[in-house]
């Protein structure tokens, strides 16, 4: 699984608009606003010169400097989250041209190679807006919680040094450790919706995310003390069988990472653990 | 976990699981049987054990397809079958519209191949369900309103009356009858879709597909199947849309040990479109 693959849907298209770019230019962005939860949304558009290497994370540095709309209205500074500025922290994910990626990552010449070009920036569309572009993704850890997504350590003895693991078994998990938590995932599923209601978050589809969590720790040498647990909570609703394999989510993944083949991994331990259960008659 | 929440998550994946399954057997192998059935109006020329004197490719076509029906007819516990198979289409339709409603397409900002299919795989089922309640009520349940020029289908004359069936009136289309041979079209399109994609996405489900070729190479496998059922399927209704109605009444007349003239009208009317109401025999 390569990087290319991950973003190869338009990699060819932005990587010719780097190559147009126009030095001096000035682009607009177009960005959807709000104020507060349950507030009402609009678009404000804001015009920003264009530097060299410029992404997303700076102009709208520029943009809480210069609050003004292209109308020439004075208006308050766009709110958006970040962290790392290097693609690992997923904060500051969000629809950039109508799909999800990283801003901190989004260089505006693939996106606007040239003078007056647009670039629309909407939160994410699953989760709560906190305010303009930035939103609370508390579910997406809370599903990982559901999904038991560590290892258990905690007890009253020394349990000694982990146990060995071959090189095969560290690549595989090496490539599903790197998951940032940034909800890319989730943003484009079909079958992940918008669900206001917390109640309802541990009957409602897990995501990509923590599915491929559980394969992560189901596979770890200690971790695997709690596959049962998991796979309980996987096999009920909300669980593995709501992925409608519309594979949106191994497209958008930044980190590259295998989704789908975790996906029917876990279908796999599922079907065994069902088997298990079945004969075992545990339950 | 509290013994409650265990039963229903118990029963979530029994449901998921079943729906899974159900798709497959016994709905894919019907219909893979039944497309295999019907397409012997196109290619049953093959089959020289129902040949008698003076029959060329389409009267052992015709008088195959016969032969199959009548087969079938005489299947024992017929009813049963039919009851199950009934009541498992019923049973994946519902729990597929239910299903179907849980999720909020994207193609529109997320054009991948995948997502289309996933999108497909709905809007196909949607207009599956449809088309299976329509051919069952007026081939099965003799719903014969439905069906323009009311022509009755009858297992007795199962070429010719399905022609007429599927044309609007024995002889040539009519606009409805043009319609309804679109509609099959589509419709049985659409059902080998389904059952060829959830094919593929069925062998994540279970977990026998996993590795990205794994999945790929089954996907071309998938394909496969379905391109040879549309094959199949396409055969048979060109071969029904095309048949010579008044050939058919012969040759299944031959069958059943009755010589009839063919330019006789009274002959014909005999075994034609109103002269058999009883589906089911
Ligand atoms: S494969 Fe499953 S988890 Fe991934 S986008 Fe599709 S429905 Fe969502
Ligand atoms: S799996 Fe990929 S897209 Fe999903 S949260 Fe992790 S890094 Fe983001
Ligand atoms: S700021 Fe951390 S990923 Fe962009």
């Amino acid at each position: 699984m390569s990087e290319a693959e991950a973003y190869s849907y338009d990699a060819d298209m932005r990587k010719a608009n780097r190559k147009q770019a126009v030095e001096g230019r000035s682009v607009i962005f177009k960005i959807k606003r709000c104020d507060g939860p349950g507030k009402p949304t609009r678009w404000e558009s804001f015009k920003v010169p264009i530097e060299t290497g410029a992404n997303v994370i700076s102009s709208l540095n520029w943009i809480a400097a210069n609050p003004v709309t292209v109308e020439g209205t004075k208006t308050t500074p766009v709110v958006w989250d970040s962290s790392c500025l290097e693609e690992v922290c997923g904060a500051c994910t969000m629809l950039i041209n109508g799909r999800v990626r990283q801003s901190c990552s989004c260089l505006i010449d693939e996106y606007a190679p040239k003078e007056g070009d647009t670039i629309s920036l909407e939160p994410m569309g699953k989760f709560p807006v906190i305010r303009d572009l930035w939103v609370d993704r508390q579910r997406l850890f809370s599903n990982l919680t559901r999904v038991k997504a560590w290892v258990p350590i905690d007890g009253t003895y020394n349990m000694g040094a982990g146990p060995k693991e071959s090189h095969e078994q560290q690549q595989m998990r090496y490539a599903l450790s790197e998951c940032m938590s940034c909800g890319c995932c989730l943003e484009a599923c079909p079958q992940f919706t918008k669900e206001e209601d917390e109640s309802k978050w541990d009957s409602s589809f897990v995501g990509a995310h923590a599915i491929s969590q559980a394969r992560y720790f189901n596979e770890h040498e200690t971790g695997k003390q709690l596959k049962g647990e998991r796979m309980d909570a996987l096999s009920g609703a909300g669980g593995i069988n709501d992925c409608g394999n519309a594979q949106n989510c191994v497209k958008v993944c930044p980190k590259g990472i295998p989704l789908t083949e975790s996906i029917g991994s876990i279908g796999r331990s599922a079907t065994m653990h069902a088997i298990k259960q079945f004969f075992q008659g545990k339950k | 976990m509290s013994e409650n929440a265990d039963s229903t998550q118990n029963r979530h994946f029994l449901l998921r699981r079943l729906h899974s399954l159900s798709g497959i057997v016994p709905i894919g192998v019907f219909l893979i049987v039944h497309l295999v059935t019907n397409s012997t109006i196109a290619w049953g020329g093959l089959n020289s054990r129902v040949d008698q004197e003076g029959f060329g490719w389409i009267d052992r076509s015709i008088a195959t397809f016969q032969h199959e029906v009548s087969f079938i007819n005489n299947m024992p516990l017929l009813l049963l079958i039919e009851i199950t198979l009934w009541s498992a289409i019923g049973f994946h339709s519902i729990l597929g519209v239910y299903y179907a409603m849980s999720g909020k397409g994207n193609t529109g900002a997320y054009k991948y191949g995948g997502n289309l299919r996933y999108a497909l795989q709905r809007t196909t089922g949607y207009f599956g369900i449809f088309f299976i309640f329509y051919h069952v009520a007026t081939l099965r349940w003799g719903w014969t309103w439905l069906i323009p020029g009311d022509a009755v289908w009858s297992h007795e004359a199962a070429s010719s009356t399905f022609a007429a069936a599927l044309r609007g009136s024995p002889e040539e289309f009519t606009a409805v009858g043009m319609v309804v041979a679109v509609f099959y079209f589509f419709g049985v399109s659409s059902l080998i879709f389904h059952f060829a994609n959830g094919l593929w996405s069925a062998a994540i489900t279970w977990g026998i597909t996993i590795s990205r070729p794994a999945q790929k190479r089954w996907g071309f496998m998938c394909a496969g199947i379905g391109a040879s059922l549309m094959i199949l399927a396409w055969m048979s209704i060109i071969g029904f849309a095309t048949l010579d109605y008044d050939r058919a009444v012969e040759v299944e007349n031959a069958m059943h040990g009755e010589q009839i003239h063919l330019n006789s009208e009274d002959a014909l009317d005999a075994v034609t479109l109103t002269g058999h109401d009883d589906t089911d025999g």
